[in-house]
């Protein structure tokens, strides 16, 4: 059978559409009439406004109008959130008290983005300061435990007696470790055009992830029916989470709107992403490894800190990956928040499971050095043959095949054990490993699925693509379900008008969606075979339905294939626009007997010159373990990206804030260091085959986080081998090894 | 002329009205409709706006240039083409750029990938894509969050250098310059192209607050970030006498218009040290657009050129319509961000004199990520040895050491007279801390700027022991074979 699309390298579907700038993103909808908004922001970290001098800004041309706290109105359903454990409060102008510096203050629309800008520059504010709190370490003692975000479990976990096998171990390491305030800055800057069709329908052009969830939350804030508001997303220019709670901005964008009478449009300027949107918060980490003389883990004590804001409560839960990715019968692991004079932090690329890694891995490798081990082997010594933290069974994990797979690969037999003990050259360099994790679940999605009477098929699933390639890959899974080739099959996302998808989070969009689309499709194979074995005009009427063949648009005997006839000729002759399927998929509670999750591995290769500290990664092999890979092009370049995501944390990400006034200091490309073109390794990416009959009914797990994992440690254990020194404070900068 | 006028894709357009200050990437998304060009950063750090330009190399030949639109204000673009990620597709066909780019997965999100589109463009287009660094070097502008930029690089390979008979080369091979000439007034605004010195001249005299721009790399930063509407700005661009850049006297005269991509160029062959700072000045779209004079004239403490520069011996030549004034390169930065040009003046020249017998010159800039990145510490150094091995004079000048570009006067006077050895170098190396107080700040503190700044120097002794003015070396290869 040739149908096999599912699998194939197929080339993204969206790729011409990009490459010719014909992609249309959330700022570019040119709706009659619109006018700018540009957001004013606070100066100071802490205080409360006093006074606010808009006359100047108001008399300003084309100026439409300018919210402050005193004008704006209350937003219908702001209580509603604070009943919400953790996320999303947002400050909206609803009142005078400034949190942080860069929180919105007021809102300037006019009826050019120039005009707009030129008065929001022209208000003068008044503040009464109050004292900040800037710094994470000063904040420890009054630190509150961490919740889980969301309504999940807080972090933590406690097996055994951690306590006193640390005690009575023969091997110890204990280290703290350090990872700063990153932000995601995807190419794309959020941008919302906000139209009010009429007083109670509201339109919202939107850069996100997940439409049916910023509807959600729009209507209950705005007091209107779900019905009455439609987010528009189609194409995301990157969000790596930050785009995927609402923030400010789609607020105000939206009440602006309603002022003035007309559609505005609001686009966060670059520096405006490091203040208005979330980010990953800094990380404070303590590891205790407890071993036998051996090498087996006998305990594990995780601990930390993170930051988050005076409103909310959010927690980056970096111990998690401590309670499962090795068999160790005792371990204590928590976490508690410090609240700064800061924004609320967010998901960012593998939220808890990066920093939670890094520190954790890299504690792994302190043990290793300590017991004179490999670290490869020390992880093997220690592998979980089951959940460890829940005492289930895996879905599926073949992560001893990734390690065998990457050991080959890179040559890893001829490491040398001692640090500095490989040159080429001036060049010290350094071999290092870590192990890579994350967590595999589904939410609830539906799918509609129609063949239409010209032979082509129309698929819609209002799932996020941020550049994933899910358009692409669910037009492969449509168009080998549906029996037609790929070319004929259109996938439709990112609108509420679509039935309803996920949220593009916790790497879940083709777990969550697939099998609805799946359903969807396989129903319209099928009434299309009932129509034709059930038409006397149709050269199969009368065979059984299991003995027709469905291939590239044609229904046709098994017997003879010869014998048949086209969708099209079907659905015209029976004078059928279309024929029509729809799917609904959820989670099962019998995939809750297993415990899912992806695994893989890293080696990375350093180079560093010791007399400037420079550190050049020259090669990095990763395995994956991640389920059915539905195509390996596009899954290829997520797991690639993700390293690339992770080579930035390890080396060059962070974000500072002065420490005085709480602004963000490096609020821009030239300061917030992305990793470049010439950054950039070789990369050998390997999926190991994987066939899981437990984590959902196409055995995917996701690929969108698990690269980010495990790779910051990696490179430290790497740059450890070089030169000898542990760096437990990211990012490996130049003066830390100097 | 009065008028803007240019053309965009093949289509002139002509324009008045609009500031001056209008940058390109604005004109295209919000009144051309062209909203393929993306804006990522709007100060020139990502490359999404990245588009085509068809304007004179500095012989007045024609060639394609990839550049940032958000940096480019629109009479920058006076008499030249622009293209657009729009114009690629001919006749319904993808342009190879393209075809490769979708096929090797180039575009995942899709935001950057325009900009990517357009500097492969130009790539595609180069007569010297011959070496593999070059890559690097033409894509290390366009930032991309999802690709991990692999696919993009594999793409970039496929069509480099490709030079294929498309509209663009016709319009290599056909267009006729058009002149930059312009003087143009939008409300309160004003922006003059000068096209003869003599015109400068009486465009300073009328004018004496006058401001020059050229390549518009740091100025628009005032425009996109800052808001700034500067009401007079002169463009240099037209006056073909500044963009001299030849050898001079055993030299080279480098004319103060000169881009860092021809001055990239001329110097590989020519002067080394020049060579290697020019490498790794920044992304290739600013280099298309930034200036030695620009360069200089910000007198930035962290400027790129000047130790460099200092290190060879450069001269400034600033003229006026008194007539030319020559001065020390050293002795033109006074004090941070200030020069010594005086009202009506400005540089047009720096001569690097003949290097010495027994020269030995090399630069360095130091910054946390090698490619398009600000430094913590440059240096250009340079030492003379003479046939018994002593030194005879030694310029060693650093950037970002101090609040402009500077000479470490103490460690140079120690080191003259003595042998050019590993020991001479040590002995000197405290000598640094009395010369300079580095202040500390999130490219570096203190301690660390001290501390490297001996390093470089230590460096500069070993890598020119066996060759007075080593080359960069090329990228490693990815994978060491252990023994």
């Amino acid at each position: 059978m040739s149908s096999k699309i599912i699998g194939r390298p197929m080339d993204r579907v969206d790729g011409k559409l990009k490459v010719t700038g014909k992609a249309q993103y959330a700022a570019e909808y040119n709706p009659p009439g619109m006018a700018y908004a540009v957001i004013v922001q606070s100066t100071v970290p802490r205080g409360t406004v006093l006074r606010m001098q808009t006359s100047e800004a108001e008399r300003a041309p084309g100026v439409l109008a300018v919210l402050t706290p005193r004008n704006t109105p209350k937003l219908p359903g702001a209580d509603k959130f604070s009943a919400v454990p953790v996320l999303p409060r947002l400050t909206a102008m609803q009142d005078s008290e400034v949190l942080y510096n860069g929180q919105p203050i007021a809102l300037v629309v006019a009826d050019t983005f120039e005009r707009a800008t030129y008065a929001a520059s022209r208000v003068r504010t008044t503040y009464v300061e109050k004292a900040a709190s800037l710094k994470l370490e000063a904040g420890l003692e009054r630190s509150e435990p961490a919740l889980g975000n969301f309504g999940m479990p807080p972090p933590g976990h406690t097996r055994g007696d951690a306590a006193a096998a640390l005690a009575a171990a023969p091997v110890r390491v204990e280290a703290s470790y350090r990872t700063p305030t990153e932000h995601h800055n995807p190419m794309e800057p959020h941008a919302s055009i906000a139209v009010w069709d009429d007083p109670e329908h509201l339109t919202l052009y939107d850069s996100n992830q997940g439409v049916f969830f910023m509807r959600q939350f729009l209507s209950l804030l705005f007091g209107l029916p779900p019905d009455n508001v439609r987010v528009i997303s189609r194409y995301v220019g990157g969000g790596f989470g930050c785009k995927a709670l609402p923030w400010p901005h789609q607020i105000m964008s939206i009440m602006a709107a309603k002022v003035v009478g007309r559609p505005v449009k609001l686009v966060l300027t670059r520096q405006q992403m490091f203040s208005l949107v979330g980010y990953r918060p800094q990380t404070l980490q303590k590891v205790e490894l407890g071993a036998s003389a051996q090498g087996k883990l006998t305990a594990i004590r995780h601990t930390g800190y993170s930051e988050t804001s005076e409103l909310d409560a959010f927690t980056e839960p970096f111990v998690n990956v401590s309670n499962m990715l090795y068999a160790c019968p005792n371990v204590a692991t928590s976490q508690r928040v410090v609240r700064l004079s800061a924004s609320t932090p967010t998901f960012m690329r593998a939220p808890g499971e990066a920093p939670g890694t890094f520190a954790f891995e890299s504690a792994m490798d302190e043990l290793a050095h300590a017991l004179k081990r490999d670290p490869l082997e020390l992880r093997r010594l220690n592998h979980a043959d089951k959940d460890p933290e829940h005492g289930k069974p895996w879905s599926s994990k073949s992560l001893l095949e990734c390690y065998r797979w990457c050991a080959e690969r890179f040559g890893w037999q001829r490491r040398s054990l001692q640090p500095r003990s490989m040159r080429d050259g001036d060049a010290l360099i350094g071999w290092g490993m870590a192990t890579a994790t994350f967590p595999a679940f589904r939410m609830q999605a539906s799918a509609l699925a129609r063949v239409m009477a010209d032979g082509t098929a129309v698929v819609q699933c209002g799932a996020a693509d941020l550049g994933t390639g899910a358009y692409t890959v669910f037009t492969q899974l449509a168009a080998e379900t549906l029996g037609m080739s790929p070319e004929k099959v259109r996938m439709e996302m990112g609108d509420t008008v679509l039935p309803p998808g996920g949220l593009a989070g916790g790497s879940s969009t083709t777990a969550t969606a697939s099998p609805a689309i799946r359903s969807a499709s396989n129903e319209v194979r099928r009434k299309l075979v009932q129509l034709a074995v059930a038409d006397k005009e149709s050269p199969l009427h009368g065979l059984a339905e299991k003995d027709i063949v469905v291939e590239d648009g044609r229904l046709s005997s098994s017997q003879d294939t010869a014998r048949g006839e086209t969708f099209a000729q079907l659905l015209t002759r029976q004078k059928l626009t279309h024929v029509e399927g729809k799917g609904d998929a959820a989670p099962d509670p019998a995939e809750q007997k297993f415990s899912s999750h992806a695994f893989g591995s890293h080696f990375v290769e350093v180079r560093v010159d010791e007399a400037l500290g420079t550190v050049r990664v020259s090669r990095i092999v990763t395995a994956m373990g991640a389920g059915r890979i539905l195509n390996p092009k596009t899954a290829r370049s997520q797991i690639q990206g993700g390293v690339i995501f992770g080579l930035g944390m390890a080396l060059t990400e962070e974000t500072l804030r002065d420490p005085r006034l709480g602004r963000v200091m490096t609020a821009d490309f030239a300061e917030y260091h992305v990793p470049v073109h010439a950054d950039v390794p070789d990369i050998d990416v390997h999926f190991v085959e994987e066939h899981d009959p437990h984590v959902n009914p196409l055995g995917i797990k996701g690929i969108g986080e698990i690269g980010t994992t495990g790779i910051a440690a990696a490179v430290a254990n790497a740059v450890f081998h070089a030169t000898g020194k542990r760096v437990r404070e990211l990012p490996i900068t130049l003066d830390k090894l100097l | 002329m009065d008028r803007l006028r240019f053309y965009l894709n093949d289509r002139l357009v002509e324009e008045s009205g609009l500031s001056p200050t209008t940058t390109v990437l604005r004109y295209l998304r919000d009144r051309a409709h062209l909203t393929g060009t993306k804006e990522g950063c709007a100060e020139g750090d990502c490359g999404a706006c990245t588009v085509a330009v068809l304007e004179e190399d500095g012989k007045g030949a024609p060639v394609l240039r990839a550049i940032n639109s958000c940096l480019l204000l629109l009479p920058m673009v006076q008499g030249k083409r622009v293209y657009t990620v729009e114009a690629l597709k001919e006749g319904g066909r993808y342009h190879l750029v393209q075809e490769a780019l979708a096929r090797e997965l180039g575009s995942q999100c899709g935001y950057c990938t325009p900009g990517v589109t357009m500097a492969l463009l130009e790539a595609c287009h180069r007569e010297d894509f011959n070496e593999p660094w070059k890559l690097d070097a033409q894509m290390c502008g366009n930032l991309c969050r999802c690709t991990g930029y692999r696919p993009i690089r594999d793409a970039a390979a496929r069509v480099a250098g490709l030079r294929p008979a498309d509209r663009f080369a016709r319009a290599l091979a056909e267009t006729k310059p058009e002149p930059m000439e312009l003087a143009y007034t939008a409300g309160p605004q004003r922006f003059f192209t000068p096209a003869t010195l003599e015109a400068l001249w009486d465009v300073l005299d009328a004018h004496p607050e006058a401001r020059f721009v050229v390549g518009g790399t740091d100025l628009s930063l005032e425009v996109t970030k800052r808001f700034a509407e500067p009401p007079l700005l002169v463009s240099l661009e037209a006056l073909r006498v500044l963009r001299t850049l030849e050898p001079r006297a055993g030299g080279h005269r480098v004319g103060a218009t000169v881009t860092l991509t021809e001055l990239e160029d001329y110097s590989r062959a020519t002067c080394p040290p020049l060579e290697r700072m020019a490498r790794y000045f920044g992304a290739r779209q600013i280099k298309n657009r930034a200036t030695v004079g620009g360069n200089l004239c910000t007198a930035s403490p962290i400027g790129d050129l000047a130790p460099v520069l200092i290190s060879l011996g450069a001269e400034a030549v600033v003229l006026s319509r008194a007539g030319e004034r020559r001065m020390a390169l050293e002795d033109f930065f006074v004090d941070y961000r200030r020069t010594a040009l005086r009202r009506g003046e400005l540089l047009a020249f720096v001569d690097v004199p003949a290097q010495p017998a027994g020269a030995r010159a090399i630069a360095y800039k130091v910054s946390k990520r090698r490619e398009l990145d600000i430094s913590s510490v440059s240096a250009g150094f340079r030492v003379v040895v003479d046939e018994q091995g002593r030194v005879r004079e030694a310029r060693l000048a650093y950037g970002g050491m101090s609040a402009r570009p500077a000479r470490a006067s103490r460690a140079e006077a120690a080191l003259v007279g003595q042998p050019w050895t590993e020991a001479s170098v040590e002995a000197v190396l405290p000598l640094l801390d009395e010369d300079f107080t580095p202040r500390t700040d999130h490219r570096g503190s203190d301690w660390y700027r001290a501390q490297v700044a001996k390093n470089l120097l230590r460096g500069f002794f070993l890598e020119t022991l066996s060759e007075p003015a080593p080359r960069l070396q090329e990228r490693h290869a990815a994978t060491v074979q252990v023994r």
